[in-house]
């Protein structure tokens, strides 16, 4: 038996054990109605949203066909507000700069990025002998789990408060009761530990605006901001399709990742152009100052360029990861991130798999997909999942024949 | 690392047949023709009554998903696979054959819709012609992404229409509508051949001919919407207009209908079939929730996954075609 066959059978076997599991399930269908009556709300209160969405697939169209060119000036401007920016190829070079600021025996404190799924950042992070915290609540949650996230924006949307207060009550030798609130608090109680410990933060970014280098990061957990603004050295890890040409873009961008995924508006919102710095005295830069000292930009390829130049499946890059569609998914609605590779979910999920991970972790997924196009109705910007899914099929029929 | 990936087997057995026999599961034109028997419909005209042999396919599609699960054996997925290797490996397109006769009472319920189809057009005054022979859409090709075989295909199907002198295609069955009106013209140069889906030429001709509807016994029905002539061919009007204009009949809507409708399951059954049946569940229970009666549909696929779907819930629901419901209703004879 060929190894990407096994990757076949684990995928279905996992699938299956997922959608069985009444805590799964429970769990998903909690979930599912309350993202649903949220995003109805938002979009009653904000009908602009529709056009606005709009607007936000031409930007979107725009930006990854100006790939290139956008990365180049993301780049010079970020320098010149005195980030230092690294262009990573592949996952593996990312994961040796990265490896390379961190060094060893260090407390890292990360934000949710889903880049730093896609690189396997924990777990290459911990190898070099390095203490790694999840800051946000659900991916604290599913690395006590050690499971990858199961929803962009709700990793853990599959754990009951049960689970957690289990999992707590191990983490810390004491009793933690299956409180909601109670659980909230003792996690915080237990980061704010390693806050001010930590030698490194790293968060994602939503959006990157070229013109100006500036990186939006939306949140509600004030966990991001500890993470960007706490420790002496920042680290971001952006994908390349996350850049539009201008910072207005780029709010634009975020608002309708916001709306889609349920909130009127983020509790907090950041946008982080440079390491911190001053002139108050003689109106001389000095570069870090009350926030942190360094600030390093991983713009990160791992196959977007490439998936950028093809004319059909070049769509994929299009999504703003707001999860909406997964909620709609009748097959995520069961199974959550099992229906995913290591970090991207559903049928437009199997593409950028496919790209940033291998066509043997995206085959199984792709042939999940019902092709039933529910999706491409929920979806902002109307990605049309039925043609990237057939798409993304003639890519593996031709591999497999050749 | 490209010439490692690995395809389920199935996926090719039902391309290869599509390529041999000119359907998915290597049918004979007879036995895909069978309906057909007796209703001396011509064998060619402007207007064909397209059915790519779906209904036909469907019940041999439940045997074989029932041969997929009985080899893997209860649950383990990784015997499943092995096992179906081996079977389609050792019995090739034979396989569907062996399993013919199982089919067979099935086989008779979709042949017999297969001929309302026809006597509700004809009672209607719709002139159209059968292909005896009628050669498979390509959609599953499509589907799959085998587009280099589907191109070839096209070519084929295109000929056989051309050949018998079809400007139009009333398609039977969503995929095919959709295959035809919607992706042919990216495959095949110049493809002008007007395609209508069964229920638009329906609702129209019913519309034309002032007919009154009705079922002699009150029923309650709640309607599934197929996804692909909801969401791509932006069907969803018609159907209703006509089911409302049936005296002795009440409509309940699922909170998910039209353009929302939520999928049977069917498109994942071959390739993974325990999935497929999850996915019919739910929707069956979603269905049986309106309280409804029975479900009607408008695929093949969804009839007969949804059928799955139901008994798996363990509910008495039945599932009807949308074409039995108006046969009944206008009253044409049973043959």
């Amino acid at each position: 038996m060929t190894e990407p066959k096994r990757v076949f059978e684990k995928y279905y076997a996992e699938l299956l054990k997922s959608i069985r599991n009444p805590d799964v399930a429970l769990g998903l269908s909690r979930s599912v109605s309350a993202n649903r009556q949220k995003r109805a709300a938002v979009m009653q209160r904000f009908p602009d949203t529709v056009e606005l969405s709009r607007e936000v697939r031409r930007i979107k169209e725009e930006a990854i066909a100006r790939l290139e060119d956008l990365v180049a000036t993301a780049r010079k401007n970020l320098e010149e507000n005195g980030a230092r920016v690294y262009y990573a190829d592949t996952g593996t070079a990312a994961l040796k700069i990265i490896g390379r600021i961190v060094g060893s025996g260090k407390v890292v404190i990360s934000g949710k990025t889903l880049t730093g799924e896609e690189l396997g950042l924990r777990q290459h992070l911990e190898g070099l002998g390095n203490e790694f915290w999840e800051t946000d609540v659900a991916q604290f949650i599913q690395q006590l789990r050690n499971e990858k996230p199961m929803h962009y924006v709700f990793p853990s949307l599959h754990v009951t408060r049960e689970e957690v207060a289990r999992l707590l009550t191990k983490l810390l030798g004491r009793e933690i009761p299956p409180d909601i609130t109670g659980e909230v608090r003792t996690i915080r109680e237990f980061l704010r530990g390693k806050y001010f410990k930590a030698d490194i933060g790293i968060s994602g970014g939503n959006v990157l605006a070229a013109d100006t280098g500036s990186i939006i990061m939306i949140e509600n957990e004030g966990n991001i901001r500890m993470v960007s603004n706490v420790p002496p050295i920042h680290i971001v890890i952006v994908g390349i399709e996350k850049i539009v040409p201008t910072l207005p873009d780029a709010f634009k961008v975020a608002q309708v990742i916001w709306r889609y995924a349920g909130f009127t508006a983020p509790l907090y919102l950041s946008v982080v152009s440079g390491p911190s710095g001053t002139a108050d005295i003689e109106n001389t830069l000095v570069q870090g100052s009350s926030g942190p000292l360094e600030l390093h930009v991983i713009l990160l390829d791992n196959g977007r360029s490439r998936l950028a130049k093809d004319p059909v499946l070049r769509e994929a890059l299009y999504c703003i990861k707001c999860g909406s569609c997964l909620f709609e998914c009748p097959i995520f609605q069961m199974a959550a991130g099992y229906y995913g590779g290591q970090a991207y979910f559903g049928g437009v999920g199997s593409v950028l798999t496919a790209y940033m991970g291998s066509p043997q972790e995206a085959a199984p997924m792709a042939y999940t997909c019902l092709r039933c196009g529910l999706c491409t109705t929920i979806c902002p910007l109307e990605l049309d999942t039925s043609r990237l899914i057939a798409e993304l099929r003639h890519r593996f029929a031709v591999m497999v024949k050749s | 690392m490209n010439d490692k990936l690995y395809l389920p087997p199935a996926l090719r057995l039902i391309s290869e047949n599509i390529l041999k026999h000119g359907n998915p599961l290597g049918l004979s034109s007879k036995d895909i023709a069978a309906w057909s028997r007796g209703l001396k419909l011509p064998g060619r005209g402007k207007t064909i009554l397209y059915t790519g042999g779906e209904y036909q396919m469907t019940s041999r599609i439940q045997s074989l998903v029932e041969v997929l699960k009985r080899v893997k054996f209860e649950d383990n997925a990784l015997a499943a696979f092995r096992g179906l290797q081996s079977v389609t490996g050792r019995l090739g397109v034979g396989l569907m054959k062996t399993f013919t006769q199982v089919a067979g009472a099935d086989n008779e319920t979709y042949n017999r819709i297969l001929r309302m189809a026809a006597q509700v057009l004809k009672r209607l005054g719709v002139d159209f012609a059968y292909i005896e022979g009628e050669l498979y859409s390509g959609a599953l090709l499509y589907e799959y992404g085998f587009f280099e075989d589907f191109s070839l295909h096209t070519e084929r199907v295109t000929a056989q229409l051309k050949e018998a002198g079809v400007e139009k295609i009333i398609a039977l069955t969503p995929h095919s509508a959709e295959i035809f009106r919607e992706i042919y013209p990216h495959f095949v140069p110049h493809f002008d051949i007007e395609v209508s889906p069964y229920v638009i030429t329906l609702a129209g001709a019913l519309k034309y001919s002032g007919r009154e509807l009705s079922l002699p016994q009150p029923l309650v029905l709640t309607l599934q919407d197929p996804c692909h002539l909801a969401r791509t061919l932006k069907v969803t009007r018609e159907p209703r207009e006509v089911l409302a204009a049936v005296g002795n009949l009440e409509m309940r809507e699922t909170p998910c209908h039209g353009e929302a409708t939520v999928c049977c399951g069917a498109p994942c059954e071959i390739i993974y079939p325990e999935l497929s049946e999850i996915v019919a569940a739910k929707r069956a229970e979603e269905l049986a929730a309106t309280g409804a009666e029975a479900v009607v549909t408008l695929c093949p696929f969804c009839y007969s996954n949804l059928s799955r779907g139901m008994r798996m819930t363990g509910k008495a629901m039945k599932i009807v075609d949308f074409i039995e419901i108006v046969h009944q209703a206008l009253g044409v004879e049973n043959d």
